[in-house]
């Protein structure tokens, strides 16, 4: 592999570097760093607290920011009409870096603080406002809704009064019942009113009632507006409430329980004019108030106005200085802490680039001393770091979901780019549901520019991930439609067909006969709506399927080549690969032959009916040797098939013995030459003698924190031979299982097949024949209802599990032929994923 | 068989339980609470934790009070998710781990406004896992028989203050009685409760519960020496239950000094080591009464920890969530006195915290 150029065959080679950064620059080189997104950072000092590190400080103060920046942020979401917050790409950029760093830090920190304490004080001061605004509508509301209840009452008591006058009329003197009339008019009874919050209500009334034993009465209303708490912008609904009780005791308890429960009091004068009075006097207190609000309503928004112009830069500025601090924090003084020591990951192609980085950022921040950046050799394994692109992504995502590749091992997501769609096609055969989300793939893809910068919700987010997937699933769904002669469950005539269909006979069944053409490409058309047509394409298909399977596995196999001979593992060629090739191909292999041998014969000219492969295969591993006359496929078939069975079960005690013994006889020369044991002891002070003449050769040419988990492998022979143990038994097992689950493909496009079919004769079949304006109508209705249900159940419903199987068989039956899958992804410092990640 | 259907209805709950439970800070977290130097960089310590970022919108300077608040706040908010996502018996069990807050919420009230505190002050101060719609209406009462009849008779605690309906007046002895007696309808409520939800739950609740209702009684005997409670009075205090019931209630009820306390307790193996060392302090002298009882204090909250963590060992019972609640309570407690250590600049105290994990 030349490392000339990016690929996606092998992961990037990784370097582990160390960066010797000047103090007075680290911030600067760290922020370019980050910019330029390349450098796994490690952490030098994981045995420190995180809050006992160097720059807790700054992290601290930009924690500080970035709680105001939240706050601005809620503020300006909560205000009702829209504040306009300038995007990044607009806004004045603010530079952090170089010279005047520290100083505009600063000034954003103090201009931080100053647009809060001010945005503090303006809510404050329009909080206390719209309270008491809050608490004089409500006074208006519960004096005019007394002034209703009074008037109400006022008029019912006459009724009362006058009912009693005439029962009691001759009992009673005429000035007693006068002095009577005017005192019902002068309410004598006391009363509490005021608001109370409209779900607590009930509750209240019932704690009264329960209180004063049912010695009171109570009326109330609702207030039809709800009250708008500025702070938090909830809103809430309250009720106006009027209690009359007797005697202060009562009256006393009324107002406690109401104060306990949230409730505001008014006074209210019981008596008319002094309410009108108290109307009109309130009114005129809200008016000035109101307008007093409005003018701290319009300065507030004209505040939050001003922040929103520059907020998106703040908030980029405060996350990218508490990414860098972060960073800095994993980083070590060196003795004379006049510089910090960095070790990082690094893709060794891009080396040039962190130069010319580091170089920027010495001269960006105006000083002379560049950072030193030099190679540290290491044993521990690099992280795994494959460059996609939009297209190649979602097929990478696939893979990584199942396990991120060790280092630089063959990488099943290139391969997936053309088996993922070509497996998927294979299910979802339908040239019709092809174009269906073909065309959905086109228009995601012409909308990406659009639809890259918006918040997609969850599902069409994920859709839209996996475009470029669906793009390639479309295609070749098109093909292998094309390849089955299915557009909607329906046929094309696009060549002659093969076959003639003969005037029906007497019983009313036709015979179609061959009239010598051959169907160019794909399934003939004859074959839709044949008798046997079933019967056909399951055999076919099935047979297909095992093919397929066997190719795939195969391939997935080979892919074990490359890494054997890239990690210099002879061994594993011999001892595993070669077997494990052997026993795959003499069973299932053979019977790939043995299909496409028994497709190639035109079984009506034989004397011999065509043998079923399935028993073939089995008679083949249960009675070696013996082939039954009439099911013989070729001549010479009882020994080749015994010469294939012998060869297969050579292979079982080769996978399984050859690796332990050659490890086995290695561990005997290594101990014979007396090296085991010790060195295991030995390895410790050995190390440190070359890492002090190497430290004296080139200084810091180490890696200052060599992990304590030191991968000393321990090669423990009886692990070995369990391994192996396992891997034998998984993968002849495996090679069984595996094939039969292939057959998924089969079993799924068939199920796709029908399922089309049932759809198009349940619904626009019956009603094709119709005439009349009824019958358009009808076929109108009955187009849109099928084509819904074709998008809905066909092409989404039975595409998402056409993709899971799809998904299964990369991941499973490929995947566990060589992937390992053990590594670990590089997981740069980048200031570009930080914006994502928010 | 109880198992088999457990998880239809409660796994789920059981599940988030058992995960929020691994979230409880660990040895090591407290380890490096206790180095921190100022409340910021506890705040810092503790947004390494499950806590997550519950202090990031809190504008500096910190309080104890706040980090106390908001650390309830979460175990609220745990225990609210539940509650809501639970069906019959889990929600019924659940609200009876309420009902102890909400003794304790009337009984704050109550002694609030007899000291004639500000309602809305008092309100603050309840627990909020205890807190109900009438609540607030509980300061107008003046006697017990009002209290009842007012605002608790429609209370899920109204069968519990049946017991100790009387006309006398409030009087800080007399709400102390009522807490007592009331939190002993309460224990023995609760404890046949769970018998009847199975007998796994049964099986570690009772544990529990035993427990508690023998600290209640030890506490009220220590704590009425020297008081005008009578004997028998007190004696009508003790829960009906517990591993103390019956032979050493009636001991109890008749003791005149710590020692005799601590005969009976010897009977028990568990309960011997809680005045071990109490003893030799009082040899010391200098400590007297009030420092065995602020060590049996201490000693009882690691019972109760040690109990409560045997609880998780259990699958398919409730009581984990008990158990949870109860963790929590005190890693709040513990979290509030680091942070009052460091706050306060008493560091040589730091460590007399109770570890759970």
């Amino acid at each position: 592999m030349g490392d000339d150029y990016p690929t996606l065959f092998r992961s990037e080679q990784m370097s582990l570097m160390q960066f010797l950064i000047p103090t007075e620059v680290a911030h600067d080189t760290v922020a370019e760093l980050g910019e330029l997104g390349n450098v796994q950072f490690k952490d030098l000092n994981p045995a420190v607290n995180p809050f006992q590190r160097s720059f807790v400080g700054e992290i601290r103060r930009t924690e500080e920011m970035a709680r105001r920046v939240r706050f601005f942020e809620s503020q300006i979401q909560k205000e009702k009409d829209v504040v306009p917050i300038r995007p990044l790409y607009d806004s004045a950029s603010l530079v952090t870096v170089g010279p005047s760093a520290a100083h505009n830090i600063d000034e954003l920190d103090v201009t931080l603080a100053a647009h809060e304490t001010r945005l503090v004080q303006m809510n404050d001061s329009y909080k206390t406002l719209s309270e008491r605004t809050r608490e004089l509508v409500e006074a208006r509301h519960v004096l005019r809704e007394t002034a209703v209840f009074f008037e109400k009452a006022e008029t019912q008591q006459t009724d009362i009064r006058t009912s009693f006058d005439d029962s009691s009329a001759p009992l009673l003197q005429h000035d007693d019942r006068e002095q009577q009339y005017l005192s019902t008019v002068q309410f004598d009874l006391e009363f509490v009113a005021g608001t109370i919050d409209r779900t607590r209500i009930s509750t209240f009334e019932r704690v009264l009632w329960r209180v004063l034993r049912g010695n009171l009465y109570m009326n109330h209303t609702d207030i039809t507006e709800p009250f708008i708490d500025p702070a938090t912008g909830a809103e809430t609904r309250k009720n106006v409430f009027i209690i009359f009780a007797h005697g202060d005791a009562l009256l006393a308890k009324i107002r406690k329980v109401a104060e306990s429960m949230g409730a505001t009091l008014y006074p209210i004068d019981a008596n008319a004019d002094k309410r009108s009075d108290s109307l009109r006097e309130v009114t005129a207190r809200l008016e000035d108030l109101e307008t007093v609000l409005y003018n701290t309503g319009v300065n507030r928004r004209s505040e939050l106005v001003r922040i929103g112009e520059h907020l998106a830069r703040w908030q980029d500025v405060v996350r990218k200085e508490k990414a860098i601090y972060e960073t800095m924090n994993l980083f070590n003084y060196d003795v004379r802490r006049k510089t910090l020591v960095a070790e990082g990951w690094v893709p060794t192609r891009d080396l040039t680039m962190i130069h010319m980085a580091l170089r920027h950022a010495t001269e960006e921040s105006g000083t002379s001393v560049v950072p030193i950046l030099q190679e540290l050799r290491t044993s521990k394994t690099p992280p795994t770091f494959t460059r996609t692109n939009k297209f190649t992504e979602g097929f990478q995502t696939i893979m990584d979901a199942y396990g991120i590749a060790t280092y630089q091992e063959v990488n099943p997501g290139l391969f997936a780019i053309v088996t993922f769609p070509f497996l998927f096609a294979v299910m979802f055969g339908d040239i019709g549901h092809g174009l269906i989300i073909l065309f959905a793939a086109l228009y995601m893809i012409f909308q990406e520019k659009k639809w890259a910068r918006q918040e997609l919700d969850e599902i069409v987010g994920q859709f839209f991930y996996g475009r470029y997937i669906i793009l390639l699933m479309g295609m070749f769904s098109v093909y292998t439609g094309l390849m089955y002669n299915d557009i909607f469950s329906k046929s094309l005539h696009i060549w002659h067909s093969g076959w003639d269909f003969l005037e029906a006979g007497s019983n009313g069944v036709s015979y179609a006969l061959s009239n010598g053409h051959i169907y160019p490409f794909g399934v003939d058309p004859a074959w839709h709506g044949a008798d046997n047509g079933l019967v056909f394409t399951n055999s076919y298909k099935m047979k297909m399927s095992v093919v397929l399977g066997v190719i795939h596995m195969t391939f997935a196999l080979c892919l074990q080549l490359p890494n054997h001979i890239k990690f210099k593992r002879p061994l594993d060629i011999y001892a595993n690969f070669i077997p494990q090739m052997i026993f795959l191909q003499s069973i299932f292999g053979y019977l790939v032959v043995c299909i496409l041998y028994k497709w190639s014969i035109d079984w009506s000219t034989r004397d011999t009916e065509p043998p079923s492969l399935l028993n073939m295969l089995i008679a083949m591993i249960l009675s070696p040797g013996k082939v039954d006359a009439t099911a013989q496929l070729y001549r010479g078939q009882g020994f080749i098939q015994v010469v294939l069975l012998l060869l297969a079960v050579v292979c079982v005690p080769w996978m399984l013995c050859m690796k332990p013994y050659f490890q086995w006889k290695e561990m005997q020369k290594i101990q014979g030459q007396g090296y085991v044991g010790l060195g295991h002891r030995n390895g410790g002070p050995r190390e440190s003698t070359d890492e002090v003449l190497e430290i004296e050769e080139e200084g810091n040419g180490r890696v200052i924190v060599e992990e304590m988990e030191e991968e000393h492998e321990q090669h423990d022979f009886s692990e070995v031979v369990i391994h192996q143990i396992i891997h034998t038994i998984e993968f002849c097992l495996g090679c069984i299982s595996h094939t039969a689950s292939y057959l998924r493909l089969w079993a799924l496009s068939l199920a796709h097949a029908q399922l089309s079919e049932v759809l198009w004769s349940m619904t626009i079949e019956k009603f094709l024949g119709l005439s009349g304006i009824f019958g358009t109508i009808a076929l109108v209705m009955v187009v849109v209802f099928w084509f819904s249900a074709t998008v809905f159940i066909l092409c989404i419903m039975e595409g998402l599990s056409a993709f899971l199987h799809a998904l299964r068989l990369h991941w499973v039956e490929a995947n566990s032929k060589h992937y390992q899958g053990e590594g670990y992804s590089f997981a740069p410092l980048s200031f570009a994923k930080l914006d994502e990640k928010e | 068989m109880e198992g088999l259907f457990f998880n239809v209805d409660t796994g789920f709950l059981e599940g988030i339980v058992r995960g929020y439970k691994s979230g409880t800070l660990t040895q090591s977290h407290y380890a490096s609470l206790a180095q921190c130097e100022t409340l910021e960089d506890f705040k810092t310590q503790l947004s390494a934790t499950d806590y997550g970022n519950f202090l990031a919108n809190e504008p500096s300077p910190l309080s104890t009070a706040t980090i106390a608040d908001k650390a309830t706040q979460t175990l609220v908010d745990q225990f609210n998710f539940i509650r809501s996502n639970s069906v019959e018996p889990l929600s019924k069990f659940l609200d009876y781990i309420t009902y102890g807050y909400m003794i304790d919420n009337v009984v704050l009230l109550i002694t609030g406004t007899l000291h004639e505190r500000d309602t809305h002050e008092l309100l603050e101060r309840c627990h909020p896992l205890g807190i109900f719609d009438t609540m607030p209406a509980l300061c107008v009462a003046t006697n017990v028989e009002e209290l009842y009849q007012s605002v608790l008779v429609e209370t899920p605690l109204a069968p519990y203050f049946r017991d100790c309906l009387s006309a006398a007046d409030l009087d800080d002895m007399n709400i102390e009685i009522i807490r007592n007696t009331v939190y002993k309808a309460y224990l023995e409520d609760f404890y046949n409760y769970v018998s009847t939800i199975g007998s796994t739950t049964a099986d570690v609740m009772h544990n529990i519960l035993a427990f508690e209702a023998d600290r209640r009684t030890i506490n009220i005997t220590i704590n009425s020496f020297d008081t005008e409670l009578t004997k028998e009075q007190r004696a009508k205090l003790f829960p009906a239950i517990g591993r103390l019931f019956p032979t050493g209630n009636n001991a109890l009820a008749k003791a005149d000094d710590i020692d005799q306390v601590r005969q009976v307790c010897e009977n028990v193996s568990e309960y011997r080591s809680f005045f071990d060392n109490s003893a030799s302090a009082q040899t010391n002298g200098d400590l007297g009464d009030f420092g065995v009882a602020a060590q049996l204090e201490d000693r009882f909250f690691r019972m109760e920890v040690h109990l409560n963590k045997l609880a998780f060992l259990q699958q398919f019972q409730y009581g984990v969530f008990y158990s949870y609640v109860k963790l929590k309570e005190q890693e709040i407690r513990n979290i509030t006195w680091i942070a009052e250590c460091i706050a306060q600049d008493a560091r040589d105290r730091i460590h007399d915290f109770i570890p759970i994990f």
